[in-house]
């Protein structure tokens, strides 16, 4: 039997059911998430000295704002995830559709290509650290030995290559999981859209441009979106392979909050960095809700 | 947070989990963390185990509970518990730093009760790199002079005569010109981001009669004072003069001693205990280093020494017992023993004729160079976050635009006599 | 599909495994350093496959520190966090899509606003309040940090699963005379199986990962999870690359083995749940 119209069902009659089914999380959340946020708000406002912190309106604010090193880091930052989040989109659904048509060892290599995401962010970090050493690092060896390289490259030391290996690290690591997601979203295209898109006499650039595209559309927006946030969050890498440097050119939000707070002891000043980060998430994340319309389900890392 | 902790406290589930899974607390009638940056050094380690051993046997109602942290971690994870007035009771942190931010104990009570022989094995200069405002934080105990350390056989083999070593700049860098060839430099540069960039770089400051800042830091002199920036401009210049390994800006300790022990590069300004680590990574080094204090243009030219002390947290519950702990690892036995095996400088001043320091002829050359040292960090609440963020960006600019040296550290000094004064 | 040409195999073929070995390199490397003895670490040219292979470096690692003790602690901590996270997440979940169809919207902008937060905001406010619940040095204090990480992803994830399953399914069962809590244990759940191990399966990530929370939750050593026990071995003045490497093959095994073993689940929790717009 199925729900008869105009007769309330037995879910709307039992609300109260429902609630219980959500308090616990809800209460959870409220607790290890809001109340801490609530201690960040108000440390924002406050000049904290140890233990002792003395209420100074948005002076915190102003401060944070009138310095260059927000602004700097703030588009370093967005540089960041821009690139990152792009690369990551890219390269995934290029790897998604090689792997996808391949006939045989597909879960084998889906399975090796995921690796890189398995591994923490630091301890990850910490391999290329070794990997990009200057002088006993095996990537200069074999730039060298391939005659790309005439002497060593200081792959941290200066700003452009430090900003480029980073980001190059934060692929490496992300980029995999898009992959997944792609390869998930490729197998749920109907057939049928190829073979009329083939019977049109449509070539391969075509067929992604007009049936593979449009398809995975809704999949690129969510896993990019949601892949911007965490991206604009991320401190591990960058904290394990540069710490901001050289010079600043790696210091993105995460890591000048970082760098306030516990080696600047300004929590004041740190907690306004952090809640001036939370805004610029939420604005990604308002763009986000509005694209994908979470009522109707569906979600992406 | 009081009244969030009662709600959170309603969870059920979380007070199970506890139950269930948390380990049984300890029966020891007093328990002491005790939290340093180096208990994680491999080289340090035999030495704190047996001392926490021994002093566990001499006082049975006390346990010692090392903390094992990383060094880049270790402040951070204070931090984290002194918020919470949760930190260990022994604590080797930032001093000045954390005094001023109210984390530590002052120890005047506990020290002026000692004896006065006590006292005295520590020098008035010594004892006041742990205080601030007058009141002692911490009785140092262990430190790091710095020098120049030589391979003795990269020396040789370079036509040098290792009994006469350079003294001043010109000499320096005639002897570096001749320890540089294909593949192998004279030193390193540090410019990574910790504060051993800026313990280096200090020296070679002092080493001009320059200063980095005025008598009563409020004011800093890098740029300001020209004996300063000379010193700058020649240091940092030695990258530039092809003398000094590539990718200054990413080396620090572990890198410059990294390239030493591999003998890429002949010497290095550093502490006793590199020399541990260096002979660790490469055995064949043993017996082959020679050290010298730093080149210096003016006469007297003071070195660098790192100061360790240890320290009480504010609201341990058994100072009394943390005090007997420091004193007990302050002590003669320990100090030589951290120095024999680990290479960690006493802090105590005492121990110089110590039949043990003379009978190791690097040691006491350490401890002679020593003698005319200048404490390190220096006495600024602000001190640990100067050294390893602004002071290390103005050097890795100043590496990465030369020509620019001397706007780079007129910023500096314009942007750290403001935080100095905003403290 | 169409039948493609054998060039164009081969050439898929090609960059595939070229992909390939960029991606997996930096892992074998990981793998071949831990092998060296230490004094082969900074030979040059470096070597790629050496006759002088080892698990000294292992050895050392597992004797040097208790290393089996932060392995069982690590997964104390992340199987409580998943199975914590994966029941409450169900709970929730299923509670949305069956009794407030429409009233989810409001309840996934909160979740998704507990996701922005930046971490190092945390660390004070987290700490102070595990130490005023008592629990700092405790499983269940890493058990509930790494479940409010886990616990906005494997909610809105679970969301879109359990939409999937028609609600006859379980209409029916009540009819059949189930309560409310029979019909989702003995029906849905089984049905959300792929659903559950995907979201399983990302929690236990995330809470054998994390450091930063378990650097400032445990201080007794007995109770360091691998992660924290691993940065221990970094001091500033030594680093073994051979042993830094074989710890972090050791922490990062059970993950890939586990990854292996069900990744299936992930790509048919994915297809069915996430991708749909």
């Amino acid at each position: 039997m199925t729900t008869t119209q105009g007769r309330t069902t037995p879910w709307q009659r039992r609300r109260r059911v429902g609630y219980a089914f959500i308090a616990p999380v809800f209460l959870f959340l409220c607790a290890v998430v809001v109340v801490p946020l609530l201690h960040a708000l108000w440390t924002s406002l406050h000049r904290v000295r140890g233990l002792n912190a003395t209420f100074v309106g948005l002076q915190n604010y102003a401060r944070v704002l009138a310095d260059d090193a927000f602004w700097h880091s703030l588009a370093v930052s967005l540089e960041f995830t821009g690139l990152c989040v792009a690369l990551h989109m890219i390269l995934g659904l290029a790897l998604a559709l090689l792997l996808h048509e391949l006939r045989f060892a597909r879960t084998a290599l889906r399975i090796a290509f995921l690796t890189p995401w398995m591994l923490a962010p630091a301890v990850g970090a910490t391999i290329w650290l070794w990997l990009l050493e200057p002088q006993f690092g095996v990537v200069n060896y074999l730039l060298q030995a391939a005659g790309l390289l005439s002497a060593p490259l200081a792959w941290l030391g200066t700003p452009g290559l430090a900003f480029a290996s980073v980001v190059t690290v934060d692929v490496w690591r992300g980029m995999p999981f898009v992959m997944l997601l792609m390869l998930a979203g490729l197998q749920t295209i109907p057939r049928e859209q190829y073979e009329a898109a083939a019977m049109d006499g449509a070539l391969a650039w075509q067929r992604f441009r007009h049936v593979t595209l449009p398809n995975l559309r809704y999949l690129l927006v969510v896993s990019s979106t949601l892949d911007i946030i965490n991206t604009i969050r991320h401190y591990d890498i960058i904290g394990v392979m540069t710490a901001g440097g050289p010079a600043g050119a790696t210091e993105v939000l995460p890591v000048l909050l970082y760098n306030t707070a516990f080696r600047g002891n300004r929590f004041g000043e740190a907690a306004a960095i952090g809640v001036l980060l939370l805004l610029i998430v939420l604005a990604f994340s308002i763009f986000h809700i509005r694209l994908t319309k979470p009522e109707q389900g569906g979600a992406a890392a | 947070m009081q009244a969030f902790a009662h709600l959170a406290a309603a969870f059920v589930l979380s007070a199970a989990l506890s139950g269930v899974l948390s380990p049984a607390a300890a029966q020891q009638p007093v328990v002491l963390q005790w939290q340093t940056a180096n208990l994680t050094e491999s080289q340090y380690e035999p030495v704190w185990k047996a001392t926490i051993a021994e002093f566990e046997a001499a006082n049975p109602g006390v346990r010692i509970e090392p903390v094992l942290v990383a060094r880049k971690d270790h402040w951070t994870k204070f931090v984290a518990a002194a918020q919470a007035k949760k930190a260990p009771c022994i604590v080797t942190v930032d001093l000045t730093t954390a005094a001023y931010n109210g984390y530590l104990l002052p120890l005047d009570k506990y020290f002026n009760a000692e004896p006065a022989d006590f006292r005295a094995a520590w020098s008035p200069d010594m004892l006041s790199a742990s205080k601030w405002k007058g009141q002692l934080y911490g009785l140092p105990i262990w430190g790091g002079t710095y020098a120049e350390i030589y391979n003795g056989d990269l020396v040789a083999k370079a036509g040098l005569d290792p009994a006469r070593p350079p003294r001043n700049w010109a000499e320096y860098l005639a002897w570096s010109n001749k320890l540089t060839r294909n593949d192998q430099w004279a030193t390193a540069v540090l410019g990574g981001k910790t504060d051993t960039t800026t313990r280096v770089l200090l020296m070679w400051i002092w080493s001009n009669g320059g200063e980095a800042f005025n008598a009563d830091m409020t004011e800093a002199t890098f740029a300001k004072n020209p004996r300063s920036l000379e010193a700058i401009k020649f240091y940092l210049g030695l990258v530039k003069e092809g003398v000094a390994a590539p990718a200054p800006t990413t080396t620090n300790y572990l890198e410059q001693t990294n390239l030493f022990a591999q003998q890429k590069i002949a010497t290095m300004r550093n502490a006793y205990w590199s020399i541990a680590k260096v002979t660790a990574d490469n055995p064949a080094l043993k017996g082959k280093i020679f050290v010298t204090p730093g080149p210096a243009n003016v006469p007297n030219a003071p070195t660098l020494a790192t100061v360790a002390a240890s320290s009480i947290a504010a609201g341990c519950p058994n100072p009394e017992a943390a005090w007997k702990f420091i004193k007990f690892d302050a002590s003669r036995k320990w100090s030589i023993e951290r120095a024999k095996v680990a290479n960690w400088m006493p802090a105590r001043n005492d121990l110089a004729d110590d039949p043990a320091v003379r009978a190791d002829p690097l040691l006491a050359q350490f401890v002679q160079i020593g003698n005319h040292a200048r404490s390190y960090p220096l006495p600024s609440p602000i001190w640990a976050e100067i050294a390893a963020n602004d002071i290390v960006d103005a050097v890795q600019k100043a590496l990465l635009a030369p020509e620019r040296t001397e706007e780079i550290f007129r910023e500096l000094d314009t942007r750290l006599t403001r935080k100095l004064r905003d403290v | 599909m169409s039948r493609r040409a054998q060039p164009a195999d081969a050439l898929r073929w090609a960059a595939t495994l070229g992909a390939l070995a960029i991606v997996v390199f930096p892992l074998y490397w990981m793998l071949n350093t831990s092998l060296k003895p230490a004094t082969e670490i900074f030979l040059s040219p470096p070597t790629f496959a050496s006759r002088n292979w080892s698990l000294d470096a292992y050895a050392t690692v597992l004797n040097q520190r208790p290393v089996g003790r932060y392995f069982l602690n690590s997964l104390v901590v992340a199987l409580g966090t998943t199975v914590l996270s994966v029941t409450l997440a169900a709970f929730a979940a299923y509670g949305f899509t069956r009794f407030f169809p429409r009233g989810a919207t409001p309840f996934i902008v909160f979740l998704l606003f507990t996701k922005m937060l930046p971490e190092t905001l945390l660390i004070v406010p987290y700490f102070q309040l595990m130490s005023d619940l008592g629990l700092l040095d405790t499983y269940a204090a890493l058990i509930l940090a790494y479940s409010s990480f886990a616990l906005p992803f494997s909610v809105w994830m679970l969301i879109g699963f359990f939409r999937s399953i028609p609600r006859d399914i379980d209409e029916a069962a009540m009819i059949d005379g189930a309560s409310y809590l029979q019909a989702f244990v003995r029906v849905i759940l089984p049905l959300a199986r792929p659903g559950l191990v995907a979201v399983a399966l990302f929690t236990f990530l995330i809470a054998w990962n994390s450091y930063v929370w378990a650097l400032v939750l445990t201080t007794d050593s007995s109770m360091y999870v691998l992660s924290v026990g691993i940065a221990n071995m970094v001091g500033e003045y030594r680093v073994q690359w051979n042993e830094l490497m074989a710890a972090a093959v050791i922490a990062a095994l059970p993950v890939m083995v586990l990854y292996s073993l069900l990744e299936r689940h992930l790509v048919d929790a994915i297809t069915s749940g996430a991708v749909k717009g």
